[in-house]
């Protein structure tokens, strides 16, 4: 009887014990979203996407050192660190954590994330349309296909991911894609997201923010100037300016007597300051929620960089005999030449001595695409399909709407395209100082037509190397191969099928 | 759904009633009235109050009731085959049987003997180890690796935590300190690192169950780290009985899960018969930082800073921006402010002081038996703005329903107030800061204002980079208040009386609170009112609540011939939750706004408005046996299941075996002839245990909110990846051991062998960035850990008057990586250009620890030395008769070494030194790690006892000499580098000062040093008082001691501290780096212990 019960009770809570025991370890989190929760609305998607977005604040850094600190315009100051100070002096190595491109790749993710798992919403989504998911995607493939498009011209060659990470079972190791590859993908994502994307989101800010079809031609017009392909250049860029959405803001208008123009004092405020004007494509919407990387970089007594001498004494120059006499995009729009600030993400206002953003109304835009840079695409790509006249008067477009000085004036030979090309280079560091276009713009002009013309990327070496490394840095530039950045170390180490840039091996 | 330990309580408190209704079935049915008279047997008085039990033949208590003033009682009984029982304090007790009597007469006798054996012995059970799992084998008979250590020992140290007084006690216990700040962290490793990743702190299991010391790793308390939970382990080292170490796999694999990195078992006291007990505890001390390394004042720091920036590129240093330096008499506020000789140091070091009181009352009779105490701790730190409040009480209380039923029930509370430091970098800031600076500010005048001098930013860069420390220290807070109860109900049946099968079950609640709030002040860090540093408030609040069962059956059935068996089932199950609440703001109006209730700015990406709740669920069956034959074969078998809810689906289980064995050499017929040896056995085990992620929910594929907006939309993002492929990390542990006690057991020795190798270990793996991720939680590869430990415990002379002790513990441990996965890095991945950083490299099969680096040899003291030379000493001449600079690290980065400069030995005279020149250095695991400590005792009243803990045989890098000499930055350096290079032909080992550029602090020998130390870690004098002179005073017990902390160390190491805790063993890839400014705290303590 004692017996009985009591290995009947054992009995009881054994099978007690084994029954509940699965379900009770089955814990599933309380709060915060996943995955199997995730995917099931046109909001879900559209939040993801969003998240692309704002994934790219964490670039801009990036993007600006990538972009311009081994160009002439930016000079290091003493709080510069060693590995900025590294690259400006040519000294670069894959330890080099300036050489880390895992910034972009997490934009890269976020995008993948959104084409594989958005199709899956149509299902259970019976509001979502295949047009409204295809416009999402075409968000995501554009952005991708910048992504790419900035790490091929910094570093040559990188892997091409396409799927996302979402699950430890999915981690494979990849190679480095070759150059065509990767192009090949981004004129394909450009293609699809062209054909997807919407015109306009009916608000202001978000065209501006968010990827249209205008865009999406701004990046072909980029994709295919660098490439070489100057008609689909030109196409792109026609669909741009065809498309009235765009202008330049004026930067003269007539004075008070109806006779005279004079600068308009609003230029710099509406382009620079406010952002999302009628001449900007693309910016990345910074506000007072979050903040641009630029107030300790260029903003406080510690900032790491200031613009370099050569910005006003060469590339705007002064009137020497009219001090109000100036280029609207130099002192006090891209620099102010007191100091060397670089206004353009620094200031809040045109006139001297000029105010500078605070620590916490640092959200100055970053740009990536403004109506000018479709202009001067275009010319440059006009420039070498034989269309050197039309080509220039593009750029006196540009160089009237900003009231460039004379100083900064030259008449090349409308049949010669490395003039009017050097001319519209010049031009370009005038209208994109600061916005990560500089480097870029001296190696492609350098290395047009299989590097017949790496003078322009000499000359401009020459200038800016410190005396003593000044031959050092030469050589180094004349191997083309060096022109890339090294793949960071830590890639290498995580991943033992990359192999590492040749100049770096 | 009901939890499951509702389930399985429903379901015991069924066999229990159906188990008692059964034994109890015969019930009797008259009541039969039995009366008598109690008396003092020695003057014959009537005892009133004593009190008259009915017991049943398992010493139930049926009925019971109290004489009256003439010491007459009449008691109605309820069968007359039932005991009689009569006890009265101070008496003893006396049980007789009944056996039809109806009248009772009893005389008692004073029990002062009775009383006296209370003090002395404490609770009786010490010649068993409780392996915590319910088995009761006398130690002597015990298979596993265990070493036991009575807390007596250690309460003389001035610890709060018992973690800290653990220290070089045990042999292969190795506790390392964080800071010496009040309530830091202490870290306790058992044989080494087992897991590279997640916790290695070993399971705490108090009296029986396991205690968490881990606040859950989603509490996310902004500010504070690791270090800031040390209340965890806050029970008062007054009320601690013994702390047992299980080290080897057999013991650990009983705990299962989390059990890997060893267990620490703790017995707290319980009460004992007697009559009530009361002693108070009282201890106090005072300690004081050693002098710190000399610095540099404000007139040496100026020279050098000009002169380092001048070395750059030949540029003097910028003034007019930087008038920290400009000394300029017009420009007074600058002049008076930055023209001073300040000693921040000593501006943020204040003596520290300890009290701790403890009042404990301990007592009872056959059924009931107390414990209680309460304890008051606090401690100022010897940095300004630290502290620690504590009060802690505990009852314990037993209760014998029977022979056949117990309850046990314990509380324990503790509060825990602890004044942190804003920043835990105030010394190392106050240590870097320039020294003509002023701490105070002056006015335009030259007068000295009450304000601290606090500038938004100057040449030393802005907060978080540097700040005023004093004002830091004074002004910021970083509040953690913890509050904690820990109630723990025990039931006991016999299933079988005479302990022949026992049921035995408790539950556990824990209910653990905590809080902090931090603020940090505008007046430390002068930045503008706008920035989101400034006035920044947070409150942050952490809830757990942990329920715990276990449930064991214990068969212990009385065998014959020798052989004797002990087996238990028991089930366990945990059950966590934890809801935590993180807030912070910034901007309140004034410093004196600290709570981020006042009206503040709560809207910017900085700032933090969260909520976390989270929960963690696992579940364990163990069986397990022990068989023992003559005393002289042991042999212990036990499986344990477990489930853990950190894992998916997939991978939920694990199932460890483990077995231990016994051979007593000593107990054979043919050892009979060696009368002088008492104990000589050898043991041997093998054992898995397992290891859980630290992490809940890792196999979910979460999606979290940016917390800014874009364009005004809200976006989301994968933050991390699912982990279907994580499973458990599984330790295996063999152990070889013996155990030796000769000349009366005077001389005992228990040395152990082992070598645990974890298997699947969990490592966060680097992963290439175009995955979008950072890193994964994976199971990369193979890790031992084999070593072998040496105790000695001797009384090498003992006569009526004197007694000398001599203990003494050594231990080797060395971790070696068997395997790794493929996504491991073999290197650290340190740039050969990058200035104070050694390279190590991942050999599988090699021990962890070693470091490579240049061969320093001295400065170039002129231009003629910079000349590259071959082997043979002659200058290398180039293709076009040039002579070559020595250059460094050609062609990449192509640095000519200019006088001055450091100069390393170009090992291949190639006249370039780069990887090529990376020699070996050193290696950083000690060969042998211990204590030792004699103690001398005379009269048994006067006792003198001192502590020694050491390291041999390792090197370690001073990272405090290279960051206070490398001359690098703005930061204050050392007064060593006054002999720096300064002029060509200057013969020096101190490289000039060169600003942000050039090689001369390299990884090299100049920084590697032998650390081998022995310190003299305590030593303790106590004089207990004489009986004699406790009967005059009327008090049971009364001694004191005074205790003097880290007196002094013996090293040939030139920093400031060698017992740094061995980093290499964490992760194969670090090297372990002293960065210590200060040598530990000299501490002098006084105590006193009076019972009543």
């Amino acid at each position: 009887m004692i017996k009985k019960s009591k290995y009947l009770a054992l009995f009881l809570f054994a099978v007690i014990l084994t029954t509940s025991c699965e379900k009770w370890l089955d814990l599933k989190p309380q709060d915060g979203i996943i995955r199997q929760n995730f995917w099931k609305t046109k909001e879900d998607v559209k939040a993801a996407v969003i998240g692309c977005y704002s994934s790219l604040f964490a670039t801009t850094q990036t993007l600006f050192i990538w972009g311009e600190i081994r160009g002439d315009m930016i000079s290091p100051t003493i709080k510069s660190s060693a590995e900025q100070l590294n690259i400006i002096n040519g000294n670069i190595s894959s330890s080099n954590s300036i050489t880390s491109w895992r910034v972009l790749y997490k934009t890269i993710n976020y995008c993948n994330t959104v084409i594989d798992f958005a199709p899956a919403v149509l299902a259970s989504d019976k509001t979502f349309k295949e047009v409204d998911l295809n416009s999402y995607l075409a968000e995501a493939y554009a952005l991708r296909a910048l992504m790419y498009f900035n790490m091929l011209r910094s570093f040559g060659e990188v892997p091409l991911q396409l799927k996302s990470t979402s699950s430890d079972a999915s981690l494979e190791q990849l190679v480095k894609s070759s150059q065509q590859e990767v192009w090949d993908q981004i004129v394909s994502d450009l293609a699809f997201a062209e054909q997807n994307a919407v015109t306009t989101y009916g608000i202001r800010q978000q065209d501006k923010g968010r990827i249209t079809r205008y865009t999406v031609n701004a990046i072909q017009a980029d994709v295919y100037l660098w490439m070489e392909k100057y008609t689909e250049c030109i196409d792109a860029c026609n669909k741009v300016i065809a498309s009235g959405q765009f202008g330049l803001i004026a930067g003269k208008i007539l004075g008070d007597n109806g006779i005279d123009s004079i600068i308009n004092s609003q230029w710099y405020y509406t382009v620079f300051y406010l952002g999302n004007s009628n001449e900007s494509i693309f910016e990345f919407q910074y506000d007072n929620q979050i903040l641009n990387p630029f107030y300790s970089f260029f903003i406080s007594t510690s900032r790491q960089f200031m613009g370099s001498p050569l910005v006003m004494d060469e590339i705007y120059t002064v009137d020497p005999l009219d001090d109000t006499n100036k280029d609207i995009r130099g002192d006090f729009s891209s620099i102010r030449s007191s100091d060397g600030m670089i206004w353009k993400f620094a200031g809040t206002n045109n006139t001297s001595p000029g105010t500078p953003r605070t620590s916490t109304s640092s959200y100055a835009h970053w740009f990536v695409y403004r109506y000018s840079d479709i202009l001067l695409m275009k010319a440059e790509a006009l420039a070498w399909s034989g269309g050197g006249a039309e080509a220039l008067s593009l750029v006196n477009v540009i160089r009237n709407r900003a009231n460039a000085l004379a100083g900064t004036a030259k008449s090349p030979d409308p049949n010669s395209p490395n003039e009017v090309s050097d001319y519209i280079m010049a031009e370009r560091a005038r209208e994109f100082a600061f916005e990560g276009k500089r480097w870029y713009d001296i190696l492609r002009n350098s290395k047009r037509n299989n590097y017949a013309h790496i003078q322009y990327m000499l000359d401009i070496i020459t200038k800016i190397a410190p005396g003593d490394r000044q031959q050092y840095m030469l050589n180094k530039y004349k191997d083309v191969r060096s022109h890339y950045l090294p793949i960071n170390l830590y890639e290498l180490q995580t991943d033992k099928n990359l192999e590492q840039n040749p100049f770096y091996q | 759904m009901k939890p499951i330990y509702v389930k399985l309580y429903y379901c015991f408190f069924a066999l229990v009633i159906i188990i008692s209704n059964t034994l109890n079935g015969q019930q009797v049915k008259e009541r039969i009235t039995v009366q008598g008279r109690v008396i003092d047997n020695a003057d014959k008085t009537a005892i009133f109050g004593c009190s008259v039990v009915e017991l049943d033949k398992d010493n139930r208590a049926v009925t019971g009731v109290p004489t009256d003033i003439n010491g007459n009682f009449a008691i109605k009984i309820s069968s007359p085959d039932n005991r009689l029982s009569f006890s009265y304090i101070g008496y003893k007790t006396i049980v007789q049987a009944i056996s039809g009597r109806t009248t009772v007469n009893i005389g008692l006798e004073t029990a002062s003997s009775v009383l006296d054996e209370v003090v002395i012995t404490g609770v009786a059970s010490q010649t068993t180890t409780n392996t915590g799992t319910g088995l009761n084998i006398p130690v002597r008979n015990t298979t596993i690796a265990v070493s036991t250590v009575e807390v007596k020992e250690m309460q003389e140290l001035g610890a709060s935590s018992i973690d800290q007084a653990l220290s070089g006690r045990l042999s292969g216990v190795d506790v390392g300190t964080t800071t010496g700040d009040p309530g830091a962290g202490m870290s306790i490793r058992i044989r080494g690192t087992a897991s590279l990743n997640g916790s290695a702190n070993p399971l705490i299991v108090v009296d029986g169950m396991p205690y968490e010391t881990q606040i859950p790793s989603d509490f996310n308390f902004g500010t504070a780290d690791e270090q800031g939970y040390a209340q965890l382990l806050n029970i008062a080292p007054t009320d601690i009985k013994d702390i047992t170490v299980l080290k080897d796999a057999a013991s650990t694999a009983l705990w299962g899960s989390r059990a890997a990195n060893g267990v620490l078992l703790i017995n707290t006291k319980r009460g004992s018969i007697g009559k009530p007990s009361i002693i108070y505890n009282v201890k106090g001390s005072v300690s004081k930082q050693p002098e710190a390394i000399p610095l540099l004042n404000g007139d040496q720091y100026s020279t050098l800073i000009s002169e380092m920036v001048m070395n750059r590129d030949g540029l003097p240093l910028d003034i007019t921006t930087n008038k920290e330096f400009a000394y300029d008499p017009n420009d007074p506020l600058n002049y008076y402010n930055y023209s001073r000789n300040s000693d921040w140091i000593k501006s943020i070091t204040q003596l520290g002081y300890l009290q701790d009181h403890n009042i404990s009352m301990q007592g009872g009779g056959e059924k009931a038996r107390y414990y209680a105490s309460v304890g008051y701790f606090n401690q100022s730190g010897t940095t300004v703005g630290t502290g620690l409040n504590r009060i802690t009480a505990k009852i314990n209380l037993d209760y014998n329903v029977s022979s056949r039923i117990k309850f046990r029930t314990d509380i324990t509370y503790t509060h825990v107030n602890t004044d942190f430091n804003y920043s835990g970098s105030i010394r190392s800031i106050a240590y870097t800061k320039m020294p003509n600076m002023s701490i105070y500010q002056y006015d335009e005048y030259g007068n000295l204002t009450p304000n601290y001098f606090s500038p938004a930013s100057n040449i030393q860069g802005q907060y978080s980079g540097t700040y005023n420390p004093l004002a830091m220290a004074l002004v910021g807070i970083n509040h953690q208040l913890g509050e904690r109860v820990t109630p723990k109900f025990q039931l006991e049946y016999a299933l079988i009386p005479n302990s022949v099968l026992i049921a035995r079950f408790d539950v556990q609640f824990d209910i653990n609170n905590s809080k902090t709030q931090t603020f940090l002040p505008q007046l430390a860090t002068g930045r503008p009112t706008n920035e989101t540093s400034v006035n920044r408030a947070t409150d942050s609040d952490g809830d757990g609540f942990n329920i715990q069962t276990k449930t064991n059956l214990v068969y212990s059935p009385k065998l014959k011939n020798g052989h004797s068996i002990q087996g238990v089932l028991s089930l366990q199950s945990n059950d966590t939750r934890s809801v935590s609440h993180n807030v912070a703001t910034t901007n309140t109006a004034s410093d004196i706004l600290q709570d981020p209730s006042n009206p503040s700015r709560t809207q910017n990406s900085d700032l933090t408005l969260a909520s976390n709740s989270s929960q963690y669920r696992s579940i364990g069956a163990l069986v397990q046996a022990q068989y023992g034959y003559l005393e002289r074969y042991m042999l212990q078998v036990g499986l344990r299941g477990d489930g853990n809810s950190r894992f998916g689906p997939n991978n939920r289980y694990g199932l460890f075996p483990s077995v231990s064995a016994r051979w007593r050499v000593s107990g054979e017929p043919f050892m009979k002839s060696f009368t002088f040896l008492d104990e000589l056995s050898l043991r041997a085990s093998y054992g898995h245990s397992g290891n859980v992620p630290g992490s809940n929910y890792s196999f979910f594929n979460f999606y979290q909110p940016y917390n800014f907006s874009y364009a005004g939309m809200s976006g989301v993002y994968p933050s991390n990846m699912e982990l279907v492929n994580l499973k458990w990390e599984t330790l295996i542990g063999k152990n070889l051991g013996f155990n030796l006690g000769i000349l009366k057991n005077r001389i005992r020795v228990d040395a152990e062998v082992y070598k645990n190798t974890t298997k699947d270990m969990f490592f966060s793996i680097d992963l290439s960035s175009y995955t979008g991720f950072d890193g994964v939680n994976m199971n990369v590869g193979t890790m031992d850990n084999q070593g072998w430990e040496i105790q000695i415990f001797t009384v090498p002379y003992k006569t009526a008057k004197w007694s000398f002790g001599f203990d003494f513990n050594i231990a080797k441990n060395i971790n070696t990586l068997r395997s790794v996965s493929e996504f491991y890095p073999k290197t650290n991945g340190v740039k050969i250009d990058v200035n104070g950083q050694y390279q190590t490299y991942l050999q599988v099969g090699n021990p962890f620890g070693s470091y490579y680096g240049f061969k320093f040899i001295g400065v170039y003291k002129d231009a003629e030395a910079t000349i590259a030379t071959d082997a043979s000493g002659n200058q290398i001449i180039g293709p076009n008769g040039q002579v070559v600079q020595m250059r460094f690290n050609y062609p990449a980065t192509d640095y000519q070494f200019k006088p001055g400069d450091a100069m390393y030995e170009d090992i291949n005279h190639d006249g370039n030194i780069d990887y090529k020149d990376i020699v070996y250095l050193g290696n950083g695991i000690p060969k042998f790690t211990g204590g030792f400590g004699p103690a001398i005792t005379y009269k048994g009243n006067l006792k003198l006892s001192a502590f020694f803990n050491y390291r041999w045989g390792y090197q370690l890098i001073n990272g405090t000499k290279m960051s206070t000499t490398s001359m690098y930055d703005f930061n204050n350096q050392s007064t060593a580098v006054l002999g720096r290079w300064r002029n060509p032909g200057d013969v020096t080992d101190m490289p000039r000062a060169l600003y942000k550029s050039g090689y001369n602090w390299l990884g090299s020998d100049r920084y590697v040093e032998d650390a081998s130390f022995v310190r003299l870690r305590s030593v303790t004098l106590r004089y207990n008082f004489t009986p004699d002179l406790l009967k005059q005073l009327k008090i049971s017990t009364a001694s004191f001691y005074i205790t003097a902390e880290n007196l002094f160390t013996w090293t040939k190491y030139t920093g400031q501290d060698p017992d740094v805790s061995a980093r290499g063993e964490t992760d194969p890839l670090s090297y372990n780096v002293d960065n210590s400014m200060t040598p530990p705290g000299k501490t002098v303590l006084l105590g006193i212990t009076v019972g009543f």
